[in-house]
């Protein structure tokens, strides 16, 4: 593999058309100028309109209407016309008859250029910046005009720097390491050529009630980050342990409490997870028991141990929060900000969160940045109004299996997860009961709240809300309607820099993603993802199971407690997902993964 | 004479906001943008222009607008109607 080349981000900036082309060189940018003056930018949403006079209900020239749905202004001399295909185009008739010299066109609803003789959208750096500096002044602190990239650039988290990148470079060990590797190890038995499972699937034997567990440690014992940190021998439990013993000044091992009584002092999940991982992956095929790691976990969980089924997710926070708390009380590093410095756990699973809350009255954005370990999505029933359309295309039929870049977010009614992701950043209005108390207007208003993902993770793990607690109205229930996922996922457009340019529509936009938004900017294959294990979960709310389905060597395996077997995808794609675990592309290895030992 | 009315007194641009703050929150929207990223892909960015995409997802566009939003729409501009008649 070539080192790897630094990736621009490179906006697929559009040509102008020869009209557009024709009429900058003629006219320079002086047009677009005088078009500031009539910039209107309605809070909320922002959206930029064309107007002479705030009022000013726009009609087209040749028939009066002003009810059309595209009204267009020209930008050589100000006349209105309508544009309807396939009905008359007044603005088309207008670019012919005073021909040559009138065919841009400002569309006075969106500001947005268009050129009456090629029929199409076209863009212009200039009256594009134009816009977006209209449309930024009215959502900063005193409506005064900044900078761009100080408009966007608010309260970023302290230590978000840029990392710098290394250079892949292959290696083979020299003579001296094949010496220590071959006195300090043995190899593994080459498994037999019968079974070709590959390395490190093993059943997890339930120990009562426990498959809520054994799935989630199905799926983290094949997270690519966290397998390789264990693997490669990051956390050893041996010289954990000793220091353990060492630092509570007894060697030898009293129960679980130290001098101090602290019952946590032997318990460490990083070890239990190691000795797994160990377990797992020695070639040995007999099912396993995670004896000692639910033990440990009940330390740590106490009021989630008992013999009662427990929910996945619950015990998937509570392992990573299990793992960091026992490190940071080594080392003494919060989770601040999403770094995923402190610990192992939060160095995979650990993003960051921009939430953005905007006044409806006067427009002032409000930001703020918080860290996640995973993002828990609604599967509400009704998505759209998708359950009208009869979808006629093809990819109605093959819903199921289809490959997942042609799928339109929402075919046939049915929900899927990039859906649900469109939904966590849509912009959500804030109900007249929850109103945000607004810097600019300084009272509480009504406002508009957008979710975006500031920081992408190493391992992204979706979660679905299918379990409902209701503490008002004394009941759960579980929510089973069926959720498509993809086997590759592009997180691109919910990137925080993907909803801020989402925000100004059509433009070409001056900052393209640099400083502000320095991970997306870097290398946009950071965004791509591949899933590796699907949590699914079959019953009822109270009696039911879980089941991981995991991705090796493009094989799926299904994991049922102490029962692996190898499934078609499509048993996959048709299973409940519950928590979707996706790893970013580059670390997820397709084709090799033959993890043969010597 | 409604259609003027309407225009003249901002209630049409209320109504458009309104309309357009549904269909967001719906998934209507996000609906429209999968099927022009589809129609775009299917013939090449090149060959697409902006009102041949308005005629590709105007039926489909119409024919999907949910029901609730129809009728809450359809109420404000009755209860315009009664106003404006007073």
């Amino acid at each position: 593999m070539s080192p790897t080349t630094k990736i621009t981000h490179a906006q697929n900036l559009p040509q102008p058309c020869p009209h557009l082309a024709e009429f900058r060189s003629r006219n320079g940018s002086k047009p677009f100028q005088v078009l500031q003056d009539c910039l209107r930018v309605k809070p909320p949403g922002g959206r930029a309109s064309i107007r002479r006079e705030p009022d000013e209900v726009p009609r087209c020239g040749a028939c009066g209407e002003s009810s059309r749905p595209r009204l267009y202004a020209c930008v050589a001399c100000a006349a209105v016309s309508c544009h309807a295909p396939p009905g008359p185009s007044h603005a088309a008739a207008h670019a012919d008859s005073m021909s040559p010299g009138h065919e841009i066109a400002v569309d006075v609803d969106r500001a947005e250029l268009f050129c009456c003789a090629c029929r199409d959208q076209v863009y212009d750096r200039d009256f594009d910046a134009a816009v977006v500096l209209a449309q930024t002044t009215a959502s900063t602190l005193g409506g005064k005009s900044s900078s761009l990239s100080s408009a966007i650039h608010c309260q970023q988290p302290e230590n978000l720097r840029k990392r710098r990148r290394v250079d892949y470079r292959p290696w083979t060990p020299d003579l001296r390491e094949r010496v220590l590797m071959g006195s300090c190890s043995s190899p593994l038995e080459s498994s037999n050529s019968a079974s070709d499972l590959p390395w490190g699937l093993r059943g997890l034997n339930n120990l009562g009630n426990t498959c809520f567990m054994n799935s989630v440690l199905q799926a983290l014992l094949h997270t690519p980050p966290l397998r390789n940190y264990f693997l490669s021998d990051r956390h050893n439990r041996y010289f954990c342990q000793k220091r353990n013993g060492a630092s509570s000044g007894t060697r030898k091992n009293v129960g679980n409490t130290d001098a101090n009584g602290n019952k946590n002092a032997r318990t460490c999940l990083a070890c239990d997870m190691d000795a797994m991982f160990s377990a797992v992956f020695s070639g040995d095929r007999t099912p396993y028991s995670p004896a000692k790691f639910l033990y440990s976990w009940w330390q740590h969980a106490a009021n989630l141990a008992s013999y009662e089924q427990q929910d996945a997710h619950e015990f998937f926070i509570s392992m990573l929060d299990g793992i960091h708390e026992k490190v940071e009380k080594d080392r003494r590093k919060p989770h601040s900000q999403g770094n995923g410095d402190c610990c192992i756990a939060h160095r995979v699973f650990s993003g960051i969160l921009r939430s953005d809350v905007m006044c409806m009255a006067c427009g002032f954005t409000s930001t703020t940045y918080d860290p996640c370990v995973d993002i828990s999505l609604d599967l509400e029933p009704n998505q759209g109004g998708s359950t009208k359309v009869a979808s006629t295309t093809k990819s109605s039929h093959s819903c199921i299996g289809e490959t997942d870049s042609m799928n339109p977010r929402q075919s046939c009614g049915i929900s899927t997860l990039m859906g649900c992701l469109d939904r966590f950043t849509r912009p959500e209005r804030l109900g007249s009961d929850q109103k945000f108390f607004c810097q600019q207007c300084q009272m509480r208003q009504e406002s508009l709240k957008q979710m975006s993902i500031r920081k992408l993770p190493l391992v992204s793990c979706f979660h679905i809300k299918r379990f409902e607690h209701s503490s008002v109205r004394k009941m759960s229930r579980k929510v089973d309607r069926y959720l498509q996922f993809p086997v590759s996922l592009d997180m691109a457009p919910y990137l925080s820099s993907s909803i801020i340019r989402s925000r100004f529509g059509n433009r070409i936009l001056p900052f393209d993603g640099d400083g502000d938004e320095p991970d997306t900017s870097s290398n946009d294959l950071s965004s791509e993802f591949e899933l590796f294990a699907v949590v699914t979960h079959a019953g009822k709310l109270d009696a039911g199971h879980y089941v991981t389905y995991l991705r090796l060597c493009n094989q799926w395996y299904k994991c049922d407690d102490a029962w692996i077997t190898q499934v078609s995808e499509n048993i996959v794609r048709a299973a409940q997902g519950y928590m979707m675990f996706y790893v970013q592309k580059m670390l997820y290895y397709k084709a090799s993964e033959n993890q043969v030992a010597g | 004479m409604l259609g003027y009315w309407l225009i003249e007194s901002g209630e049409k641009e209320r109504l458009m906001e309104l309309l357009r703050e549904r269909l967001i929150e719906c998934g209507w929207r996000d609906e429209m943008k999968a099927l022009c990223r589809s129609f775009t892909k299917k013939k090449g960015r090149e060959n697409v222009t902006v009102d041949d995409l308005v005629q590709v997802i105007t039926p489909k566009g119409r024919a999907s607008v949910p029901d609730s939003v129809k009728a809450e729409l359809l109420q404000r501009i009755r209860s315009f109607l009664a106003s404006a008649a007073l």
